[in-house]
């Protein structure tokens, strides 16, 4: 044969990521049907897939289902704008003016970690068993991440660029629009993300513990009346809400550049 | 004030510029008192060793520094902190990455409030006069070093500035780049009749690009002696394989030479 061959790249080309990934789902799909089926474990425990699709269809033609839905969806996205504002806010501040940073920064650092869900009761009684309460500690949840990423990313900022802004007499705000704003975008981009997924899990932790609805609460009942497929059926749809919301947002913040510009 | 530009008033007036700067490990004197004249339409060279002073004096007449002794006085008119008839050029790395060509050489127009369409004609000119015609809606990162140079060249003269600054705005570039790019600075000065200070290690581009060259000594940083260039206009890089430029050269070299050493002697006895 006369052309090259690449053998190797060939046989790679059948297991692509993609493949692999749909083939790890379906391996564990199997699995837990297998599990489900040996009857090792008690029979509620492992439904099979069917009966979390039949549990799936319930709730998706039940009118309740989309009053909790819409509760949640609402509390999380209150929450997620607070808490990203909030922190950008808190980041910039941190990051620009060092000694503010170095007082403060060590008190948000010791405190990311910790488990936001100890302040529900203090929340529960400023804010009431409703929604205040749930979005309150989403807020909290996701405040952290990114004013800790923001802050970060300010001092990654070329100080030539800086410099650049003062030689033009900029203003703060306009330094912090035309230069650290934009200079910004990639630690914007993964406090976003993980300030998304910490506020989905503070609104639902908070929903679960003490409310009177909202896909935690759901969740919760559910489990509690061992209605196991219907608890996994309300996780799979939340899973595949924080799917989504991670889509929106790497569709949204993008900086512009070559890359994207040849996509267009 | 304008007026007087051509007649006696000069342009940019040096008095008795010093700077010190009090560290922890004692007081370091980088700039002793300087004074300096400069005409409309002049390029002057600064040229001296490394830790000459040479960019604390450029930061203190771009306003970078405010805290000095003596006065800058820019037609007369004594400034203080960053000014817009100042503009900066760096040796580093100083267009922004997410925006193109044309939107950085906006940026001052954009800061100052200029509307969309006449910011962008006037970018597309400045572009035009740095010879990128064509590449107004790349981005940096498409670009050569060379080239992102003249879009930061651009975007500081879109602001007019009497004055041009450039801290070894070449520094950062190949050889032979650096050459074809001095050609440039040289034909834009000429061209707007810009009065430009150019900071510079480099003797060669000193004498290729100026009408004087302050050599400055090493620390603390003094006048140490002004060389006019008395050489043709319009230059180019072609006429540094002439004679009188190889005069020049070695002349300059001659005095920075002593206080290259010095500084040499410096750095090594700092690293023992």
């Amino acid at each position: 044969m006369a052309s090259v061959e690449y053998v190797g790249a060939r046989r790679t080309a059948l297991w692509t990521p993609g493949r692999l990934r749909i083939a790890g789902a379906v391996a564990l799909l199997a699995l837990w049907e297998a599990a489900g089926l040996s009857g090792l474990f008690f029979r509620d425990l492992l439904p099979s897939t069917w009966r979390i699709l039949q549990a799936m269809g319930d709730l998706l033609t039940s009118r309740e289902f989309y009053t909790h839905v819409g509760v949640t969806v609402a509390e999380i996205l209150i929450a997620f704008a607070i808490g990203t504002v909030l922190g950008t806010a808190a980041g910039l501040i941190l990051g620009i003016s060092r000694r503010t940073g170095d007082i403060f920064e060590p008190f948000i650092h010791y405190l990311a970690p910790t488990p936001k869900i100890v302040f529900l009761p203090i929340l529960l009684v400023l804010f009431g068993v409703g929604m205040g309460s749930k979005i309150a500690l989403g807020a909290i949840s996701s405040f952290f991440p990114m004013a800790l990423n923001i802050a970060a990313g300010v001092r990654q900022v070329s100080p030539v660029l800086l410099r650049v802004g003062r030689t033009f007499s900029l203003s703060r705000w306009q330094t912090i629009r035309m230069i650290y704003l934009p200079a910004l975008v990639p630690p914007i981009a993964s406090g976003l993300r993980i300030g998304l997924g910490v506020s989905i899990v503070g609104c639902l932790l908070s929903e679960y513990k003490l409310a009177r609805a909202g896909l935690g609460f759901l969740a919760g009942q559910y489990g509690d009346q061992f209605a196991i497929a219907h608890m996994l059926a309300v996780l799979i749809f939340i899973f595949v809400l924080a799917v989504l919301g991670n889509a929106v947002i790497e569709r949204l913040v993008r900086l512009p550049g070559p890359d994207t510009r040849r996509a267009k | 004030m304008a007026n007087d530009a051509q007649g006696t008033t000069p342009v940019l007036r040096l008095q008795n510029v010093a700077k010190t700067f009090f560290t922890p490990h004692g007081d370091v004197r980088a700039v002793e008192p300087l004074s300096l004249d400069i005409r409309q339409g002049e390029f002057i060279s600064v040229i001296g060793p490394s830790g000459c002073g040479k960019s604390t004096l450029m930061n203190i007449v771009g306003g970078l520094i405010e805290d000095y002794e003596g006065s800058v006085e820019v037609d007369g008119v004594q400034v203080r902190g960053c000014h817009k008839e100042i503009g900066m050029v760096f040796q580093e790395e100083s267009t922004f990455p997410w925006r193109t060509a044309i939107d950085n050489v906006a940026f001052p127009l954009e800061a100052a409030g200029m509307g969309r369409e006449e910011r962008v004609a006037k970018a597309r000119e400045l572009l035009h006069l740095v010879g990128l015609d064509g590449f107004e809606n790349r981005f940096p990162s498409e670009l050569s070093g060379g080239m992102r140079q003249r879009i930061a060249i651009a975007r500081t003269l879109a602001f007019r500035p009497r004055i041009l600054l450039m801290d070894e705005p070449f520094a950062a570039l190949d050889e032979q780049t650096r050459l074809l790019l001095g050609d440039k600075v040289v034909q834009i000065q000429q061209e707007l009749n810009q009065t430009t200070m150019l900071i510079t290690h480099n003797i060669a581009e000193a004498v290729q690009l100026s009408d004087r060259v302050l050599i400055m000594t090493f620390r603390p940083g003094r006048i140490k002696r002004v060389v006019e260039i008395d050489l043709p206009r319009p230059r180019s890089s072609k006429m540094m394989g002439g004679e009188r430029f190889g005069h020049y050269v070695a002349a300059i070299w001659d005095d920075l030479r002593e206080e290259a050493s010095k500084g040499l002697q410096e750095l090594e006895r700092l690293r023992s």
